[in-house]
Formats: structure tokens, sequence, C-alpha cells
């Protein structure tokens, strides 16, 4: 199961993005500033958007989803009890796991960007995919809220997982870095080797890591037992 | 065209011109495709096949109750060439500019922002219902007619949503009416061309064809 990128380059109007590399089994994160195309190269990724040129290849992926940073876009129930169905998922788990009971008939566009949010990523990480492209899943959340998701994906086992982030303080457990910087998407390879080369690294892993002490990972478990080890 | 006032000008004499009779029609039609180059571009525009299905429509209902369908269609498809010619050349600020222009820092500033706003809002409804069509083909959720309902929610609420946020907006900044702005325009002689042949345009669509060759008479 593999999603490979095969010299696949994105242009219009003066912006053009190359990306090569292959995405494997795993926890992927790609960062990188906003407007440097996360959500084109998404798009992309999951078969949405055609390459100019270069071709994109799905190995092995027979189910994928993508969560859009707006999740109003993804909403096509007229109460929750409908939108979760559409989704494929018990409702009722749903909405506990979401921290959403008793809204049941509820129309989804009455709740807030944070509540919707909730209620999306709780139906989209309900089901298991191929492959899962989320794009900017932490923004509109609190942090307990980004804590319970990263939680949540970093509970993933099976399957390739691309997180597009420009988040600087929560992350999940992940396999991979990559960035897009200067036009192009860049390896940066696994962790904890990614550390030395990640330019949009965290002021607070770039400090760590100046002080000698290599985090395991980047959860913010991981980054406190580093920055607590003596 | 550069200039907004000259391209709103043209656009209305080739509008009145193409509703007004098949000769006006067919050189409002001549017209596109000399001063546009649009032809390439209809392809893309997504709308282009369900509106000129919704006017077949329309003018086979015409010519089944005894009116002029053929004619009607030709006529309305027309003006849609250059409505989706004005919308595509369109370009933020321009209706603020034109509106200051032509009516003044009150009204003018006022009507010219709303046609912007309008504008706007159009952009990113056609952005919103691209992105809600790829979320539910995610879903498994086919074919178009199962989705416009949904989508048609999520559209409107996001509209209204979006209104309510940019009013507020206003009053914090303590908008109350009107503004000042002085507008420029790029007028290079192409535009006074165009313009001008929109004009000749308008004239053969008024002036029966008979009346242009005396030796007919």
């Amino acid at each position: 199961m593999r999603v490979l990128l095969d010299n696949t380059c994105l242009s219009r109007e003066g912006w053009s993005l190359s990306a090569r590399g292959i995405f494997a089994e795993g926890i992927h994160l790609v960062s990188g500033d906003t407007g440097t195309g996360k959500t084109t190269l998404a798009l992309m990724l999951a078969g949405l958007l055609p390459p100019s040129s270069g071709t994109v290849y799905r190995e092995g992926i027979s189910s994928l989803m993508v969560s859009f940073q707006f999740p109003e876009y993804h909403v096509t129930g007229t109460t929750i009890r409908d939108e979760c169905i559409s989704w494929g998922v018990d409702p009722t788990a749903i909405l506990t796991a979401a921290n959403l009971r008793d809204r049941l008939d509820h129309s989804p566009l009455k709740l807030s960007r944070g509540e919707l949010k909730r209620l999306h990523l709780a139906c989209v990480m309900a089901r298991e995919y191929d492959l899962l492209v989320l794009d900017e899943p932490f923004s509109s959340l609190d942090c307990r809220e980004k804590e319970r998701v990263c939680i949540e994906i970093s509970h993933r086992t099976t399957g390739v997982t691309v997180i597009f982030t420009h988040e600087q303080m929560q992350f999940p457990r992940v396999d991979y870095i990559w960035e897009i910087a200067h036009g192009s998407l860049h390896s940066r390879g696994s962790i904890p080797g990614a550390f030395e080369v990640w330019e949009h690294a965290p002021e607070m892993i770039k400090k760590l890591i100046a002080r000698g002490k290599v985090p395991e990972n980047i959860t913010p478990s991981d980054l406190l037992e580093a920055a607590c080890r003596t | 065209m550069q200039d907004v006032r000259l391209r709103t000008a043209a656009a209305v004499l080739l509008c009145i011109s193409a509703f007004y009779s098949i000769p006006g029609a067919v050189a409002a039609f001549l017209w596109w495709l000399i001063f546009t180059g649009r032809f390439a571009q209809v392809k893309q525009f997504r709308m282009m096949l369900p509106v000129a299905a919704m006017i077949a429509f329309f003018s086979i209902v015409l010519a089944l109750t005894g009116g002029d369908g053929a004619s009607y269609f030709i006529r309305m498809m027309v003006i849609i060439l250059i409505g989706f010619w004005l919308y595509t050349e369109q370009k933020s600020g321009e209706f603020l500019r034109f509106g200051v222009w032509l009516l003044g820092e009150r009204a003018g500033f006022e009507l010219g922002m709303m046609a912007d706003m309008g504008m706007q809002t159009l952009h990113l409804l056609i952005h919103d219902f691209h992105q809600i069509r790829l979320a539910e083909t995610l879903k498994g959720i086919n074919p178009l007619w199962k989705t416009l309902v949904p989508a048609g929610f999520v559209l409107v609420n996001g509209t209204l949503s979006r209104a309510e946020s940019t009013a507020e907006l206003m009053a914090v900044r303590g908008y109350r009416d009107g503004g000042s702005l002085c507008p420029e325009f790029i007028t290079p002689k192409m535009d006074i061309l165009s313009t001008g042949t929109a004009l000749c345009v308008l004239i053969i669509a008024l002036i029966p064809v008979s009346e242009f060759f005396i030796l007919y008479r």
C-alpha cells in the first residue's frame, strides 16, 4: 500500500509545485507555510486534482478519504443523525466521541465551526481507509481537542495517513516528515533523522535538538520527556 | 478590454442588440468572436451546458405554444455569451471605481461596493460548490440531483454567515455610507474601437437592414 509521486508538477498563473517521492504505509506529516500548496497537494494525492505533468500512482489503495480544512463542505445531512449515517457510522457512538450528546436532531450547520470540526473528524476517524489525507485537521480546535485528535491519529496502525498542517504546538506520533519549500515537496525522511533537516520544525523541537536532546517523536509527551531528560 | 466603463457599455449595447432582433444577435455574436477571443474558454465554463439546456427547454416550450423558439434561443444564447465574457473580464474593485465615476462618492460608492461584494460572493460560491462536489464524491453521494439540496443548504448558510460577518466588521469599523475614492482608468485605443463597433452593432439591430441599401428600395 503506497502512493507514488512520479515527477508530478502542478502549475497555474505564476505558481507551481513539483513533487516526487513515495508515501508508504504509516503516518506522514507535511508541513509548509500558508499558500505553499498543501491543500493542492492533498487533492492531488487523493486523485481529486490531476497534475499538470507527471503521474500519481496509488498502489494497493482501495478506499480513501480527504478531510478538508473547512468541515462545512462535507455536510450532506440536514440533522446530525443524518450526517453520521451519511458517513456510515453509528450516530450515538460518534456523538459521544465528539462530546456532542443530546444534539442528534440538531442541524449540523447550527454547530459552531469547532463543534462541526469535532463531529466531522469523529466520523472520519471512525472508519478505516487505506489512504487518509487530513488537511489542517487541527484548525478550529482548542488545545484539549487537538490533543484528543492527535491521540486518535497516533492509533492508526494500517494504511497511509498524510497530515497537512502548519500547526506548531500539538502533533500526533508520526513516522515520516515532509515539507513544502521553494515550490517543491521535500522528503525529510523518518524520525528522528528528519529533525536535522526539518526547516519548518517548531521552535521547541529546534531548541531541543540544539541542546542535544533528540526527542523520540513529536508528540507533546515525547517533547516533554526530551526536555526533562538530564 | 481594460476600461470597465467601455466594457460595461459595450456589453449593454450588445445585449440590447441581441435581444432586439436576429440580425442584432448575429452581429453581436460576430463582435464577440472578433473582440473577445473567448471561444476556447467557453468549454471550460461549466455552467454553459446547463444554461444552454435551460434556454433550449424554454425555447421548445415557446415553439410548441406558437412562439418563435429558434429566434428566442439564438438571441438568449448570444446574451449569455456576452454575460460570460463580462464576468470573466471582471477584476476586483472595478465596479467600485465605475460606480464612483458614474454616480459619485455616495450612491455610486454604495452601489459599486455592493456590486463588487456580489461578484466576490459569486466567486466564493463557485469555489465552495466545487469543494462540496469533491466532498460528496468522496462520500460516494451521486447522482447530481441528490447532492443539490444539501449543497444548497451549505451554500446558503455559508453565504449568510459571511454576509453577517462582513456587516459586523463594517459596523465595527464605523462604516455608515459612501466613501472617498479617486477612480482611475486605462483606456487603450482598442477599447474605444471595440465599443464603437458595439454601437454599430446596435444600429444594425435597431434600423431595418433595408434602410442600409438605397438600391433595394
